[in-house]
C-alpha cells in the first residue's frame, strides 16, 4: 500500500486503527477534541493523543445531556463515548476553548467512564505577560498530571523528542500544504483532508515517518502539473469533517487550495522552539500561533491573517464552513466577513452538521459562488 | 437569435422563450412527482402556443433545483445567478432581489451588471417558503390565491413566535380556537415569513432598489409585510414568477455555440 493510501484508510476508520493499536502495543490513547491540546506533552509522555471528530452515527444518548443546539463535535462525540465506540480510550483532555468543550468535559468525567480525565485550563487573552506565566504553569500542570495518571516519568529528553517530532511533523504538513497549492491537479482536495485527520490521531513517531514519504513522494512528481482553470478557494472555520466538501466545490469548478481551520492550517502553524525549557517552548509556540476564535490575540489578528492568507495564496473567494450553533466562530463571522467585503474578497457562509444540508442545496450555493469570483 | 430558460422548482416548472431580448413567450406548469418529464413539458407546451418547433430554439439554459434533470440543456446556471440576470432584464436598476420559491427562499445582491455580488439561502427548513404558507393555508382552510387579499384586510395581526413550520402550524390551530380572527391570523403567518426572509436579507446587506420574484412575489400581503419589515418598496414584475426562466433564456444568448 502506498503512503498516502495508508493515510487514507487509517482516515477512513480512525477507530479501527485505535482498536488495532490497543490490540498490539502497550501506548496508551488518549482523546482530544482541539488543536489547543499539548500534544507534545502526551507524545513524551508515550501516549497518543487521538482527536475526536464526532460521529457518523445517528446521535441519541448524548441528547440526555445536551441541548439540541449544542454543535454536532461535541454531541456527536459524547454520543460515542457513552455506545461504547471510544473504549479503547485511556482516557481523554480537555483544554479550555469554547464553552461547549468546558461542559462536555463536566459531562464526560461523569459518564464516559473512562479511567482518565484531564483539563488542561489555558488562559483566554494571550497577549499578557500573566497569560504567558500562567500558560507555562498550567501546562507545567499538566505534565505532572499526566505522569501520575499514567505512571510514568516524563523527562526533559522526553519533551525534546516529542517537540522535535511535532516540530517535523508540522513542517511536513506545511509542505504538503504549499505543494498543494501550487500544484492542485497533482493532490486531491479530499486527499489533504485525509492525510490532515490521519496526522491527528496516528503514532506521531510512526506519522512523522510516513509523511516523510509522502512528502518525498509528491516532490519527485511535482512540478509537471498543468496549472487548472479552477478558482482557487480558501475555507476558513472550526472544524472540516467532510471530505465531500472538497468534492463539490470541485464539480463547481473551484477548489480548496488552502485553509483557516483548527483541523488544517491552524494545527500545524508555528515552531516550538528546540532548546531551553521544553514546556516554556510549548507554551510559547501557543502564544504566538494563530488563535481560534476562543482566544484573543488583538481586536484584528483573525481578520488580518485571512487577508494576508487570501494574499500570499491567490484565493478567489473564502468559504466560511463553520458547525452549526459554534458560538465563537458565530461571534466573529460578520467582522471577518466585512474584513472581506472591504478586501472585494466574495465570501459564502455554510453552516453544517455531521450530516451535509441536502445536496442540492449545497452544490446550487457552491456553483453560484463560483460563478462570482473573477 | 431565440433562446429558451427553462426553470424546475420543487412546486412549478417555468419555460421562457427570447428572441434577441424580447420575451416571446413564457409558460408554467406543475412540476409534480417527475422533474425531468416536467422540464421537457414546460417548454413543449410553450412552443406549441408560440406555434414554434424546437429546432427555433438556438440555446437553452436550464436552471432550477431540477437543472440537471433537463438533459436536452446546453446548459445548467444556477437559479441564483439566473434570477439576477432576470431581475436586471426587467429592470436595470435592482440591485437586490428576494427570490422565495417553494422550496427555499434566496436573497441576492447584484451589481449595475445583473452580475451575483453576494447572495444568501435559507437552510433545509421550510420556514420562509412558500411551502410554509402552503401549509398555514390548508390549516385556515384559506384559498392561497387569496391569502394576500385577506391579510390587507387584518387590523390586529396575530403573533406567530414559532420559526418552525411544524410548530408554527400548531400554534396557528391554538389561535383559531382561542377564536382569533381569520385575517389576523393570516396577517401574522406573513409577518412571520417576512421576518425569517428580512432576516436573511439584512445578512447579505440590503441594496435599493429591491425586487422580488418567485412564487411567493405573487401574494401582495408577503410584499408587503416584507416593505415593513425591510423599510423600503419593492417592485414586482408581472413577470416575477418566470424570472429565473427569463434570466437562463437571457444566459443562453450568451453561450458560445
Amino acid at each position: 500500500m502506498d503512503t498516502l493510501e495508508n493515510l487514507r484508510a487509517v482516515a477512513q476508520d480512525p477507530y479501527g486503527y485505535a482498536r488495532n493499536i490497543q490490540a498490539t502495543e502497550s501506548k496508551p490513547i488518549l482523546g482530544y477534541f482541539c488543536s489547543y491540546t499539548p500534544e507534545e506533552i502526551i507524545t513524551a509522555a508515550g501516549a497518543i493523543p487521538f482527536r475526536l471528530f464526532g460521529t457518523r452515527e445517528d446521535i441519541s444518548r448524548a441528547d440526555a445531556h445536551l441541548q439540541s443546539y449544542c454543535c454536532s463535535l461535541v454531541r456527536g462525540g459524547l454520543e460515542d463515548a457513552l455506545t461504547g465506540r471510544l473504549n479503547f480510550l485511556k482516557g481523554a483532555v480537555f483544554p479550555h476553548t469554547c464553552d461547549s468543550i468546558q461542559r462536555l468535559s463536566d459531562i464526560w468525567r461523569l459518564n464516559a467512564g473512562m479511567a482518565l480525565h484531564f483539563d488542561a485550563v489555558l488562559p483566554v487573552k494571550l497577549t499578557t505577560e500573566s497569560a504567558r506565566n500562567y500558560m507555562i504553569a498550567v501546562l507545567n500542570d499538566f505534565r505532572s498530571e499526566l505522569e501520575q495518571g499514567l505512571g510514568v516519568t516524563i523527562s526533559d529528553e522526553a519533551l525534546y523528542k516529542a517537540n522535535h517530532t511535532c516540530n517535523r511533523i508540522r513542517e511536513l504538513l506545511g509542505h504538503i500544504y504549499a505543494f498543494r497549492s501550487q500544484n492542485p491537479s497533482q493532490l486531491k482536495g479530499s486527499d489533504i483532508y485525509y492525510i490532515m485527520k490521519a496526522a491527528m490521531v496516528m503514532d506521531r513517531e510512526v506519522l512523522v515517518e510516513q509523511l516523510a514519504h509522502l512528502w518525498a513522494d509528491l516532490r519527485e512528481k511535482g512540478g509537471e502539473a498543468p496549472p487548472t482553470d479552477r478558482k482557487r478557494v480558501l475555507l476558513s472555520g472550526g472544524i472540516c469533517t467532510l471530505p465531500d466538501i472538497y468534492t463539490l466545490i470541485e464539480d463547481a469548478g473551484g477548489e480548496v487550495v488552502w485553509d483557516d481551520l483548527c483541523t488544517g492550517t491552524r494545527y500545524f502553524e508555528g515552531e516550538v522552539r528546540e532548546t531551553g525549557d521544553p514546556v516554556e517552548a510549548i507554551a510559547e509556540r501557543y502564544l504566538s500561533r494563530m488563535v481560534c476564535p476562543a482566544k484573543h490575540k488583538g481586536m484584528s489578528v483573525r481578520g488580518e491573517h485571512l487577508s494576508r492568507l487570501v494574499r500570499e495564496q491567490q484565493i478567489g473567494g473564502v468559504i466560511f464552513l463553520f458547525l452549526k450553533f459554534c458560538e465563537p466562530h458565530g461571534f466573529d463571522y460578520p467582522y471577518l466577513k466585512a474584513c472581506m467585503d472591504r478586501a472585494g474578497v466574495p465570501t459564502l457562509l455554510l453552516e453544517v452538521e455531521e450530516q451535509l444540508p441536502a445536496e442540492g442545496q449545497l452544490r446550487t450555493r457552491f456553483e453560484t459562488f463560483i460563478d462570482m469570483l473573477e | 437569435m431565440i433562446t429558451a430558460g427553462i426553470d424546475v422548482g420543487s412546486i412549478t416548472a417555468k419555460a421562457a422563450v427570447l428572441d434577441a431580448a424580447n420575451i416571446v413567450g413564457t409558460k408554467i406548469i406543475s412540476t409534480g412527482y417527475d422533474a425531468k418529464k416536467a422540464g421537457r413539458s414546460v417548454l413543449d407546451q410553450l412552443l406549441e402556443t408560440l406555434d414554434m418547433a424546437a429546432q427555433d430554439i438556438q440555446a437553452l439554459v436550464a436552471t432550477g433545483y431540477g437543472r440537471n434533470t433537463v438533459d436536452f440543456a446546453d446548459k445548467t446556471i444556477t437559479e441564483i445567478t439566473c434570477h439576477g440576470a432576470g431581475a436586471h432584464f426587467l429592470n436595470p436598476d435592482i440591485r437586490f432581489i428576494i427570490d422565495v420559491g417553494g422550496q427555499d427562499s434566496k436573497v441576492i445582491r447584484i451589481n449595475e451588471a445583473g452580475k451575483v455580488m453576494d447572495f444568501a439561502m435559507n437552510d433545509k427548513c421550510a420556514a420562509g417558503t412558500g411551502r410554509f404558507l402552503e401549509v398555514m393555508a390548508r390549516a385556515l382552510e384559506a384559498d392561497l390565491d387569496q391569502f394576500g387579499d385577506i391579510f390587507l384586510k387584518a387590523e390586529n395581526p396575530a403573533k406567530i413566535s414559532s420559526v418552525c413550520t411544524v410548530f408554527a402550524e400548531s400554534e396557528v390551530i391554538s389561535l383559531i380556537a382561542k377564536g382569533e380572527s381569520r385575517e389576523n391570523i393570516i396577517a401574522g403567518i406573513h409577518e412571520s415569513v417576512a421576518a425569517r426572509i428580512s432576516a436573511l436579507a439584512k445578512r447579505v446587506g440590503v441594496a435599493e432598489p429591491v425586487m422580488m420574484t418567485g412564487g411567493v412575489a405573487k401574494n401582495i400581503g408577503a410584499v408587503k409585510a416584507l416593505e415593513d419589515k425591510l423599510e423600503t418598496s419593492i417592485r414586482v414584475s408581472e413577470f416575477a414568477q418566470v424570472n429565473g426562466a427569463i434570466g437562463a433564456a437571457l444566459l443562453a444568448e450568451r453561450l458560445n455555440r
